[in-house]
């Protein structure tokens, strides 16, 4: 690979100029890891972040403008289709690319904000279940206990019947639900780590429980929150969409992936486009976080280290 | 270990009491049922009538001792909306969640733990990569999609299979092949990854460096130790399906608990959706108890403080 | 020799063809979106129950597709006095379990259905029954707490008669584990959200079922439907949405059948809170901002008629000489800056999700034409349970997008609970509609309630406390291996008729 850096001749290999030198080293290690970025998850998180901030400038029409003259118009390499509306339009007219670009924001909220909150208190949950043991860790331990045998869909009902539908309420929801997630395994870490040599050496040392917890357990965890976190990301928005097929979801007209995926249901054999490309949607993106949590757990984890 | 045994059974005891609770708490917070039950031409009367021979209209306090009382005792109530012991309704449900649960199992087993073991032996080849993003993707896929897909082409072009409805092998292959493609993608991975995990112990590494037969490290070193892992997720995956399969149970109009707990949620029939969830805190209680006593007895790593 | 085996031969094939073709045959399969609350029909609450009833049950009288009570236990009936009604019973009609069915067993049903205890679901509209009497075997007296002119058609809503004796010795919970009717199929099976199998009653007063068997499935997802029907698993669905119509027309072996419901569709109003929706001019100018003819042909697939107000050819009283509103968004704008609004409004727009076919999309493209002329909507999508908990507690916000069944195929039903103030689900009354609303259900003289529905339709009309939709089309999917099924408009259908 031949790449210009600016003063280097450009006819020699790299590696061959490179070796030995410091800089050269150093340039080899980023093109290591660089090549190591999966690039399949960044294109699509890219992507993603794309579509959401820069809707307004991307999407070609209004996604919530209707026109019932122009409702369920198919794809435009169907017939009836048009380039007007490059992947059809809804029931209610309204362009489908539009409001699956818009529909980004939601789901990147949803998506992180959701990961953020319940990620938030799961791992806060473990680490403190992790550390302290006990009657801490068995209450904590039940509290999941309780959580898992709850449905779902019950709890978010009750809340959002109570405080009422909207984007922000939905959050509380997943939050409230999907902690247990990490909980479990962050508490198995933090029991670990609480184990190691030099953590007993803080403890004896007179450290503050606070302190071992903020400085030295809670960065250590961070690398398996941070992984179940990417890799929760398209759980949101799933659940997004089964609020949205309850009629939970977030208030109409906004675009939101799940709600265009719940109301396209019943045209699913009549009008498949409406339906399909959220769908395309959400697993493009579901895919995306699990790459990038797959990778990311690959690379934080020491023993794969060695193999790289 | 016995005082351990102990102490998990009785924290498990309050457990399932804490879900009574708060699954009655949380119905009241769905709101009055009477509305749902009568029509609104009701009279006043009528509503009043109902909601004292439903016994809503005493103080909250005194509805949770009844109903926990009740409860001790094994009885959950008549259902509002069918007259028909609640637990019976349930009950009655069961042997067909349980079949399509089991075949989906069956089904995604078959299909994940060779994809699984096979993706962390060749880990890193195109094998791998593909099968990796085809379990991601299955995992993507919406089920109620994935069904009237099934529908589509199996029941209706081919006629294979019929499409809906409660029957033997006919009856169960597609729904249980809708449920199968999220869990089989779901298992794979985490196959995969227990794998992976042991793959890089040393005891494995020791065994290869010895000579022997990699086919005979993988079934004899490998699977051994991460069949209770394994176990682990099949077993959790089971559990979960017996409550998590809703939209297949509407879409192809299975008779199991996903549609009763549903349909009880949305018409505020409370004794019914107290039951069920009494009846999955159970389940997962007791499932949760063995792993925790297995994983004591065997893991030094977890032990009591 | 030969020739009397040959004659025997052919008699006996004359006589076999004859029990062949004169015997029900076949099994009929029927799947509807919904499935059967329970066996028992006081635990009744809708049409999916009435239509498991009507064919293990009959009662004293059944409409027809046009609404008109039809006799069927009951041969005649005679208005003694203003709150007296007599009733002579068909004679030698049998129990599936062989009883002959007499006045005590009408009685006895009749009265179970009033009695608080069983809390049925219908007890509403019995609640001017006073008393049932026994004049004779064959012959029943009916005392109304007032004038009722509306008695047959309750005693055709869910009032089924039960053999008396059998019920008292069982009681409830047995009797309808093995429910005995007089109706034109015995009970034979059911297994919740599966199947209910139902098999002929040869003996049937009205003629015997042409098929042997009926089965009634529950298959909520309208798609499966389709699919069952299209592979001949089904012979008849119900509830097709309109989108899929064309699908089915082009399906062999498969026939549509579409029929104007009972069921209307309009926004609820809340003229009770203070506020802009208190001032007519204001209703009306959201009546005038709808096009109801663009909802129906884009949204609906052509699947709806118009409504001048919230009736249907079908109930009694309607006014055919009262027309829609029509689409006229400049009136609209204009009764808006009548009222003071010319700067706009703006209002909470509720809606149910998924309770009726399309509605949220429908409240959408709504919310989409009051934006047109100056309304702002900030739109509520509500879980059904919740909503109706908001409705009845008179809670509602501005307005939302509801439905109403057709129950007794009268005026007084859509009338009664919408604009009395003492129905929960009413958010306008005048003392002067309440009075002719009140009065129209009590004159048994038909010519003067049409009269007081004339002039009631009118005022409401005006009035507009609600904002005026449409009135849905149904479509069934009939297999073409069936003769003998007609659709109606009331969502139920009678079976005994259908041939395989």
């Amino acid at each position: 690979m031949r790449r210009d850096l600016g003063g280097v001749r450009k006819d020699l290999n790299l590696i061959d100029v490179g070796k030995g030198t410091a800089k050269g080293e150093r340039i080899l290690k980023l093109k290591k890891q660089f090549r190591r970025i999966p690039k399949a998850a960044a294109l699509i998180i890219l992507l993603l972040l794309v579509c959401a901030i820069f809707s307004p400038l991307i999407a070609p029409h209004d996604p919530i403008k209707q026109n019932l003259a122009n409702a369920l118009k198919p794809p435009f390499w169907q017939k009836g289709g048009s380039m007007g509306n490059i992947l059809g339009t809804d029931n209610l007219g309204r362009d489908i690319l539009s409001r699956i670009i818009y529909g980004a924001r939601i789901s990147v909220i949803v998506g992180f904000a959701g990961v953020l909150f319940s990620g938030i208190l799961g791992t806060f949950l473990g680490v403190i279940a992790g550390y302290f043991g006990g009657k801490i860790d068995a209450v904590i331990m039940r509290l999941t206990d309780i959580m898992l045998s709850l449905p779902y869909i019950l709890i978010a009902i009750a809340i959002i019947g109570a405080i009422g539908p909207g984007l922000t309420n939905i959050i509380i929801v997943l939050g409230i639900t999907q902690w247990v997630g990490y909980t479990r395994i962050i508490r198995f870490e933090a029991m670990s780590l609480s184990k190691s040599e030099f953590i007993e050496m803080a403890v004896i040392s007179g450290t503050r429980w606070s302190r071992i917890l903020l400085v030295h357990i809670l960065p250590n965890v961070l690398n398996s929150a941070v992984v179940l976190g990417t890799l929760d990301v398209g759980k949101m928005i799933i659940f997004e969409a089964a609020l949205s097929f309850l009629g939970l979801g977030v208030k109409p007209p906004t675009a939101s992936w799940g709600g265009m995926l719940a109301d396209g249901r019943i045209y699913l054999t009549f009008a498949w486009w409406l339906a399909t490309f959220p769908g395309i949607a959400i697993a493009i993106t579901v895919l995306g976080g699990n790459l990038l949590g797959d990778w990311l757990r690959d690379e934080l984890d020491p023993r794969h280290q060695l193999k790289a | 270990m016995g005082a351990y045994i102990v102490r998990r059974l009785l924290q498990s005891i309050i457990v399932i009491f804490g879900v009574i609770i708060i699954t009655f708490v949380i119905s009241r917070v769905l709101g009055d049922p009477v509305t749902l039950l009568l029509p609104p031409e009701a009279t006043p009367e009528q509503r009043a009538y109902l909601t004292r021979d439903l016994g809503l209209d005493r103080p909250l306090y005194i509805q949770l001792v009844v109903y926990v009382g009740k409860v001790l005792k094994g009885d959950f109530g008549q259902s509002f909306r069918h007259q028909e012991p609640a637990m019976k309704l349930l009950l009655d449900r069961v042997p067909a969640s349980l079949y399509l649960s089991l075949i989906a199992t069956l089904i995604s087993v078959c299909i994940a733990l060779p994809l699984g073991i096979i993706s962390a032996i060749k880990r890193g080849t195109i094998f791998d990569q593909v099968g990796m993003t085809l379990a991601l993707l299955g995992q993507s896929i919406p089920a109620f999609w994935a069904g009237i897909m099934l529908i589509l082409l199996f029941a209706v072009q081919l006629g294979w299979f019929p499409p809906s409805g409660y029957g033997g092998l006919k009856h169960v292959i597609l729904p249980a092949l809708t449920l199968a493609l999220f869990f089989s993608a779901a298992t794979a991975r985490l196959t995969r990854s227990s794998i992976l995990d042991v793959l890089d112990m040393d005891y494995v590494r020791y065994a290869r460096l010895k000579g022997v037969p990699e086919f005979v490290v993988i079934m004899r070193h490998v699977l051994r130790n991460t069949f209770i892992t394994i176990l682990n997720i099949v077993a959790l995956q089971l559990g979960l399906l017996l409550g998590g399969a809703v939209i297949t149970e509407f879409i192809f109009s299975w008779p199991g608990i996903g549609r009763l707990s549903l349909d009880a949620i949305y018409n505020r029939d409370y004794p019914v959706i107290q039951a069920t969830v009494v009846v999955a805190a159970s389940f997962f209680v007791v499932i949760n108890l063995l792993v925790d006593i297995i994983y004591s007895a065997t893991d030094p790593r977890v032990s009591r403080k | 020799m030969k020739k009397i085996a040959l004659l025997l031969l052919t008699l006996g094939m004359v006589f076999v063809a004859g029990v062949c073709f004169g015997q029900p045959k076949g099994d009929l399969v029927v799947c509807q979106a919904a499935e059967v609350n329970a066996l028992d029909t006081a635990k009744h609450n809708s049409i999916t129950d009435i239509n498991y009833a009507n064919e293990v049950f009959d009662m004293l009288y059944y409409r027809d597709g046009q609404g008109i009570p039809q006799p069927r236990l009951a041969l005649s009936h005679k208005v003694i006095d203003d709150t007296t009604w007599e009733f002579k019973l068909r004679k030698g009609v049998k129990f599936h379990n062989g009883i002959v069915m007499t006045a005590k067993d009408v009685k006895f049903s009749i009265d179970r259905m009033t009695d608080p205890q069983t809390k049925a679901f219908f007890a509403p509209y019995y609640t001017t029954i006073k008393e049932v009497k026994v004049v004779d075997d064959s012959t029943i007296q009916i005392m109304t707490k007032g004038p009722d002119p509306l008695l047959l058609k309750r005693l055709s809503m869910n009032l089924y008669v039960f053999p008396s004796d059998l019920l008292k010795e069982k009681g409830a919970e047995t009797f309808f584990q093995n429910p005995v009717g007089t109706g034109p199929f015995k009970f034979v099976s059911w297994t919740r959200n599966d199947r209910m199998i139902l098999e002929a009653n040869e003996g049937y007063w009205d003629g015997a079922p042409k098929v042997k068997r009926l089965i009634i499935r529950p298959v909520p997802e309208a798609a499966t439907r389709l699919a069952e029907l299209q592979t001949g698993n089904a012979d008849i669905i119900t509830n097709i949405p309109p989108f899929l119509v064309p699908q089915m027309k082009v399906s062999p072996n498969v026939t549509v059948q579409s029929i104007p419901s009972g069921r209307v569709m309009f926004l609820y109003i809340n003229c009770l809170a203070e506020g802009p929706l208190k001032n007519k001019k204001i209703r009306q100018a959201l009546n005038y901002a709808v096009d109801k003819k663009a909802i129906i042909d884009n949204i609906l697939t052509g699947s709806g008629i118009p409504m001048a107000v919230n009736l249907t050819p079908y109930h009694f009283g309607y006014d055919p000489s009262l027309k829609p509103y029509p689409y006229d968004p400049g009136m609209a704008k204009k009764l808006l800056a009548e009222a003071g609004y010319a700067k706009g409004l703006k209002l909470v727009f509720n809606t149910p999700s998924g309770r009726y076919l399309l509605d949220k999309e429908v409240s959408q493209a709504i919310a989409g034409m009051y934006n047109a002329v100056g309304i702002e909507t900030d739109m509520k999508a509500h879980e059904w349970g919740s909503y109706t908990q908001i409705l009845t507690a008179k809670r509602l916000q501005d307005i939302g997008f509801i439905g109403w069944g057709n129950t007794l195929h009268d005026a007084d039903g859509n009338f009664q609970p919408y604009f009395t103030p003492e129905s929960v689900f009413s958010y306008y009354s005048t003392p002067p509609l309440a009075d002719k609303i009140n009065k129209a259900r009590t004159t048994l003289d038909e010519k003067k309630r049409f009269e007081l529905y004339k002039e009631i339709q009118k005022e409401v009309y005006e009035e507009a406390p609600l904002v005026f939709l449409y009135q849905q089309i149904d479509h069934y999917g009939v297999s073409k291996k069936i003769s003998g099924f007609q659709v109606r408009g009331d969502e139920q259908f009678v079976l005994y008729k259908v041939s395989k």
